[in-house]
């Protein structure tokens, strides 16, 4: 929920509740006033009757008032209490009948109790709290509006620049050198937010830059050494007065060494990947680049007595040409390695996906196979090799799929998603 | 052949030094940017082996320094720096060829006799070994005359082998050689025996010498017995 709804929410509940309570109030209280006001009019005009009946010894003539009606009944035994009380009546003016309010009260005249019934019409008052009540509610109804307004308008604009920053920070990427620019604000709590932002995104850009100048260098400065040792192993192998034994030691260090400066240059090659600084992008027709990748591993297929079978059509691809045989190369060499004596590998290319089936021992690889040093317990690579496929794979938007059906091992490649 | 060597690692500077004299080669060497610039300017040199990461200036200067001296030097990259633009860039400004480190000193030396026979031979691009005859833009081998025919990989073999005479080479630089380093192949380089096998009988056949020895399971050495 976005804060101003939040804030809209209760405060249009609380200006309702608040406005119905102070209607309600309202109306009681006028209510109150003006029948108490009825209620003394009345008593007014039982007074002047009581003062006629007192000096004249005789009832005023009904006829003779203009706002109340007065009629008189002359009663016998049980006496009534005075009262007022709220009547309907016929008002033969407006000739309808309309609320009013009675007062019922006794006097006394020659020995007889008569009951005057003194009734004035309550149409007034009711007319008065009624507009009372519709002003009432319609400054509810514009109060509330103009809130719904306000928060509308001028809180989306006051909310602007926060959205604004929020949209940089999502936008943010570490390995842009672009700083988060700011809407231009008034608002303190904005400005210091921007201020902050923008400080937080220079500190991590700082740490992200120094991070990867420490580990170009770590890196530049292991192949040197690397380099070295590479040399003089060469250098050493030229002396020529090894024993057999010695041999197997320098070979196990040749093994070792060629390792370290495969892995490293992977361990590089998915760095360049991730942070996409590999420009050169083009088409690649992928069809001659699997024909002469196949022709590149006929050695080793042939080592292993492995049948390749192909089924390609022409496909143009957009990519790196340098990461699309590396792609290529990585795929092989799986399929190579996690084969069979004596088994087979498929290559199928179609305008949506590539796919490599390889016969091999069913079960051998992980659901993993794409994290970073995952690799099978037999298996002598170094477990980047798919790592830095998904990764090419990633870059270009294609998506690598893996999948094992009774000692076959199938990836596939979508070209899109 | 006349090399310059500019490198500011000593141990890699006094292994490649030893790896290149001899058989009438002449090393020099540089150690730093001032020293190479002297070097280059002063004299000519069948090839350059460039580092490209120097004390007191970059590498790749001095490639624009060569040109503008209008030297036809053959020019090695090597350096540490495994990035395509670098070795663009190097192959824009003249160099011949871009090694990455760590590599093989026999990777090194057939790629320097590569850009030197390019140099020297302008479309005569013939190895002389004893009776071994090998025109390498025409592809053919002679042997005491007689015509030998050899596969793709068994020719680059040979070339190979040619270019580091009595040198041991690894089973491990000669697989890189021939299939390429990005290839991350298996630690078993055992398919290379077939191709090394293959090359000798045929040779053998068509007259030549013995010359190829396996040297302690590891690789082999091709040279006078």
């Amino acid at each position: 929920m976005k804060l101003s709804n939040r804030y809209n929410k209760a405060n249009i509940l609380t200006s309702i509740v608040v406005l119905v309570i102070t209607g309600i109030i309202y109306y009681v209280v006028i209510h109150f006033i003006l029948t108490e006001k009825l209620d003394r009019d009345l008593a007014v005009e039982e007074n002047e009757i009581n003062q006629y009946v007192n000096t004249f010894h005789k009832l005023p003539l009904p006829a003779s008032y203009l706002d109340q009606q007065i009629s008189y009944k002359t009663l016998s035994g049980i006496i009534s209490e005075r009262e007022f009380l709220n009547t309907i009546y016929f008002n033969p003016k407006e000739r309808e009948n309309e609320p009013g309010r009675s007062l019922i009260t006794v006097v006394h005249l020659d020995g007889k109790t008569i009951e005057v019934t003194i009734t004035k019409s309550r149409v007034e008052s009711e007319d008065l709290i009624r507009i009372i009540l519709l002003i009432t509610l319609g400054i509810t109804v514009v109060l509330l509006l103009s809130l719904l307004l306000i928060n509308r308008f001028v809180l989306n604009r006051l909310w602007r620049p926060f959205y604004s920053t929020l949209n940089r920070m999502k936008a943010f990427e570490v390995t842009r050198m672009d700083t988060i620019e700011q809407e231009p604000t008034k608002i303190d709590e904005f400005n210091e937010l921007n201020k902050s932002v923008n400080a937080m995104a220079e500190r991590v850009r700082q740490d992200y830059k120094e991070l990867k100048s420490f580990t170009d260098n770590a890196s530049h400065e292991m192949m040197t050494p690397l380099a070295v040792i590479n040399s003089k192993l060469d250098s050493l192998l030229q002396t020529e007065s090894f024993t057999e034994q010695q041999g197997v030691l320098l070979e196990d260090i040749y093994h070792a060494t060629g390792r370290l400066s495969r892995l490293h240059q992977s361990l590089l090659l998915l760095a360049k990947i991730e942070n996409n600084l590999i420009p050169d992008f083009q088409n690649i027709e992928l069809k001659e680049m699997v024909e002469a990748k196949s022709r590149q591993f006929q050695e080793l297929l042939e080592k292993d007595r492995l049948i390749l079978t192909e089924d390609l059509v022409p496909v143009e691809v957009k990519m790196s040409r340098y990461l699309a045989d590396i792609l290529l190369n990585n795929l092989l060499s799986n399929a190579v390695r996690h084969n069979v004596s004596g088994g087979y590998i498929h290559i199928k290319l179609d305008q949506q996906r590539l796919t490599i089936s390889n016969s091999g021992n069913p079960g051998h690889l992980q659901t993993k196979i794409f994290d970073r040093f995952s690799k099978s317990v037999d298996s002598e690579g170094m477990g980047l090799g798919l790592a830095i496929t998904k990764q090419i794979c990633n870059l270009y938007g294609f998506r690598i799929e893996y999948r094992e059906e009774s000692g076959e091992h199938v990836f596939t490649v979508y070209f899109s998603d | 052949m006349k090399i310059l060597v500019i490198e500011d690692e000593q141990a890699l500077l006094e292994s490649i030094l030893a790896y290149f004299t001899g058989e009438g080669n002449i090393c020099e060497h540089a150690s730093d940017f001032a020293a190479a610039y002297e070097k280059i300017s002063l004299y000519s040199y069948d090839c350059i082996l460039l580092d490209l990461g120097l004390p007191g200036g970059e590498g790749l200067e001095l490639l624009t320094k060569l040109k503008q001296l209008k030297k036809r030097d053959g020019v090695l990259i090597i350096s540490a720096r495994h990035s395509l633009d670098d070795k663009l860039m190097g192959l824009d400004l003249g160099a011949d060829d871009y090694l990455v480190k760590p590599f093989h000193l026999s990777e090194l030396k057939a790629r320097v006799s590569a850009i030197i026979r390019r140099k020297n031979f302008d479309g005569d691009n013939v190895i002389l070994f004893n009776e071994i005859s090998v025109d390498v833009s025409a592809m053919k081998i002679n042997v005491k005359g007689n015509q030998v025919i050899l596969t793709k990989k068994e020719f680059d073999l040979l070339v190979y082998f040619l270019s580091n005479r009595n040198k041991v080479v690894t089973k491990n630089a000669m697989a890189e050689h021939l299939w390429g380093d990005e290839m991350d192949l298996s630690d078993d380089f055992d398919f290379i025996y077939t191709h090394v096998k293959n090359l000798r009988k045929k040779l053998l056949e068509a007259g030549a010498a013995d010359y190829l020895r396996s040297v302690y399971g590891i690789g082999y050495k091709f040279g006078d017995i």
